[in-house]
């Protein structure tokens, strides 16, 4: 066995149900990558139900550079994407899709752009390749969202051909879906610098989609999930307290509503200065969110101290040893 | 977790030298227990048959003192059989952990002490864990007992064997066989341990069930105590929660949060419109609920959030996906006999 020497360039590319497109894959990251310094290929397979992960695992087996691994079951891309990252050598890592939409000869353009002072570059696909309809538009309401929502100008979230540097992605974690998001996620709580180059993108060759119009629900929940952690992870308290003053804000609306008829009698209009409790029954209930809220944003604080305490350590260090 | 400070009335020494068992039978005492030594005895006498060597270890609730006792005898004249009693009241699972803490073969089966199918069903269990699975599970197939149970049994299979994408058909059957690795990679706590396959299938394990014949004794229709139904349910909440929504609990209270806020948004919003509009609003019960409906929602998503926040700050220290361990050929526990 030779001694190990850790590659200079690590892909990651999370394979679902990809069966025909692995072999050309790895051909073409084969061909790009010639005369490049030392570089390894993960492969995940993520629970794939067809030969995907026998058709890799001979790839595997026929090349040292190229390394398989294989998910218990389908855990989904975010999760296939975090085990490629754990696994992964390199001291950059490049992540694309398995489906050839992207094209392999791009990644030295993403690798070169990081080497210029950057913790993570995206690639933007330029003439994109998909449904207008399904793929396109609901695409374009996603990314300007997160750029409303979270201040990081990232006109593509959705191209998985990205480069990050081995420390940045030390100091991130992905679980649920969380992998659309990484540059957002980066920018806000790593402080990454981030740029963006254009990449070519592909149709189709093989196989299905595996994206559908039903994600949209899904997709609010985590942009409010990401917009939270942005602006909120150092305090909670301060979110939650900012809705209670927003909820005692509303009492007070309620309560004079009930009491003007009172100061200015001739103003009772609303008849409803008998109704003692439909009004100020509001505005109590306003009360109590405010109080909950409050409440909820203490515990928050108490629950998340500690381990907040060692997020934090765990990010200085890693900033150290950038320099 | 607080350890379990146990009772134990074994010694440590096997029967058969001080070679480890390729079996280990956990058998948990905690509910409707049947005589043990003849549930020993039956079930020994289908791994002596299969030829491999075999441990027991009974771990029991304190309430189940008294049934120990002819065990103990057993042990005396050299059967390999251990029994733990739990000073506090504990659950199964807790029960099952505390056992598993003990076992030395690398093949485990759990039964209960009850009779569900013929004890001759681990025979198929373990020909299964040695073809490959990670975990066997017993089904009673073909059902004939009582019309209560299968009405029990159908309730069961509609709330929580939903979540095993109709892969399993008897999840309340306890008699399952695993490699000991398994079952030490499978977190077990609250009360789960009855939905172990759910857990396991989960956790990427590949489970097969093994059709078997239902034991006389499983016949009769059992109804149980109201508490035992609420804390039933209560578990499939739970055990839902825990399986779709660990990494995402805002999908979870964000769904019920802005169904309710969404409802007494627009229920505000048009009495908003009606208010510019001239109609009085002070008098109107329906302000009320519409501001109800509306703080409940915020609660939810609230909560949601919250949840969120655990999730995303306790993630470095979570691995949210198993691999898959390239399995080599059982080799160092084949048989010796």
């Amino acid at each position: 066995m030779p001694p190990f020497a850790p590659p200079e360039l690590s892909i990651v590319v999370p394979l679902y149900n990809e069966e025909e497109s692995v072999g050309p894959l790895v051909e073409a990251v084969r061909d790009a990558l010639e005369g490049q310094p030392s570089w390894e290929l993960v492969l995940v397979d993520d629970g794939s139900r067809d030969s995907t992960a026998q058709v890799a695992g001979a790839l595997a087996a026929a090349d040292p550079r190229v390394v398989l691994l294989q998910l218990a079951r389908n855990y989904g891309q975010t999760q296939a994407m975090q085990a490629g990252f754990d696994r992964a050598n390199g001291r950059i890592v490049v992540s694309m899709d398995g489906d050839l939409q992207n094209d392999p000869r791009d990644i030295p353009l993403v690798v070169a752009k990081l080497e210029e002072g950057f913790d993570l570059v995206a690639g933007y696909r330029m003439r994109r390749q998909d449904k207008i309809v399904t793929r396109k538009i609901p695409s374009w309401i996603a990314n300007r969202m997160i750029i409303w929502l979270t201040g990081v100008r990232i006109r593509d979230n959705g191209c998985s051909l990205k480069a990050y540097r081995r420390d940045l992605l030390d100091q991130l974690h992905l679980y649920s879906d969380m992998h659309r998001f990484l540059p957002a996620l980066a920018a806000a709580t790593a402080n990454a610098r981030i740029a963006e180059v254009p990449v070519r993108h592909h149709a189709r060759r093989f196989g299905v989609s595996k994206y559908g119009l039903t994600r949209v629900a899904k997709l609010l929940a985590d942009l409010l999930t990401i917009k939270m952690i942005a602006s909120f992870r150092e305090s909670p308290l301060a979110m939650f307290g900012l809705g209670a003053l927003l909820s005692t804000l509303c009492a007070g609306a309620f309560f004079s509503a009930w009491l003007w008829p009172f100061v200015h009698p001739s103003a009772s209009r609303d008849g409803s200065t008998m109704n003692a409790y439909v009004l100020p029954g509001s505005a109590l209930l306003c009360v109590a969110l405010a109080v909950f809220l409050t409440m909820l944003g203490l515990i928050a604080e108490e629950a998340l101290q500690k381990v907040r305490g060692e997020d934090q350590l765990e990010r200085y260090g890693a900033r150290e040893v950038h320099g | 977790m607080t350890e379990i400070a146990t009772r134990e009335h074994a010694s440590a020494s096997l029967t058969r030298g001080d070679m480890h068992p390729e079996v280990s039978v956990i058998v948990t005492v905690v509910e409707r227990p049947e005589p043990l030594v003849a549930l020993y005895r039956e079930y020994a006498s289908v791994l002596a048959s299969c030829g491999r060597s075999y441990e027991f270890i009974f771990v029991a609730h304190p309430f189940f003192h008294e049934m120990l006792e002819p065990l103990l005898a057993l042990e005396k004249e050299g059967e390999p059989v251990r029994t733990i009693e739990s000073p506090r009241s504990i659950g199964e699972t807790a029960l099952l952990r505390r056992g598993l803490a003990d076992v030395r073969g690398n093949i485990v089966i759990t039964v209960p002490a009850y009779r569900q199918v013929q004890p001759s069903a681990i025979r198929e269990l373990l020909a299964a864990v040695d073809g490959g699975v990670d975990l066997a599970v017993a089904r009673r197939w073909p059902r004939r007992d009582a019309r209560v149970n299968r009405l029990q049994h159908l309730a069961l299979h509609l709330t929580a064997g939903r979540l095993a994408n109709g892969t399993l058909h008897d999840i309340a059957c306890g008699v399952r066989a695993a490699r000991r690795d398994v079952l030490e990679d499978i977190p077990l706590y609250g009360d789960f341990a009855r939905f172990l396959p759910l857990l396991a299938i989960y956790n990427g394990f590949n489970v097969v069930e093994v059709a078997s014949e239902q034991h006389a004794s499983d016949l009769s229709s059992r109804v149980y105590r109201p508490g035992v139904y609420v804390r039933r349910l209560i578990d499939i909440l739970g055990l839902y929660f825990l399986l779709r929504f660990t990494e995402k609990p805002l999908r979870f209270f964000g769904l019920i949060g802005s169904v309710l806020a969404g409802i007494g948004g627009i229920a505000l919003i048009v009495m908003l419109v009606q208010r510019l509009l001239g109609q009085p609003l002070g008098d109107r019960p329906l302000l009320l609920l519409a501001v109800l409906l509306a703080t409940l929602g915020v609660q939810a998503i609230a909560l949601g959030l919250v949840g969120e926040m655990i999730v995303h700050f306790n993630a470095s220290r979570r691995r949210s996906y198993r691999l898959r361990e390239p399995r080599a050929p059982r080799s160092e526990s084949a048989r010796n006999s």
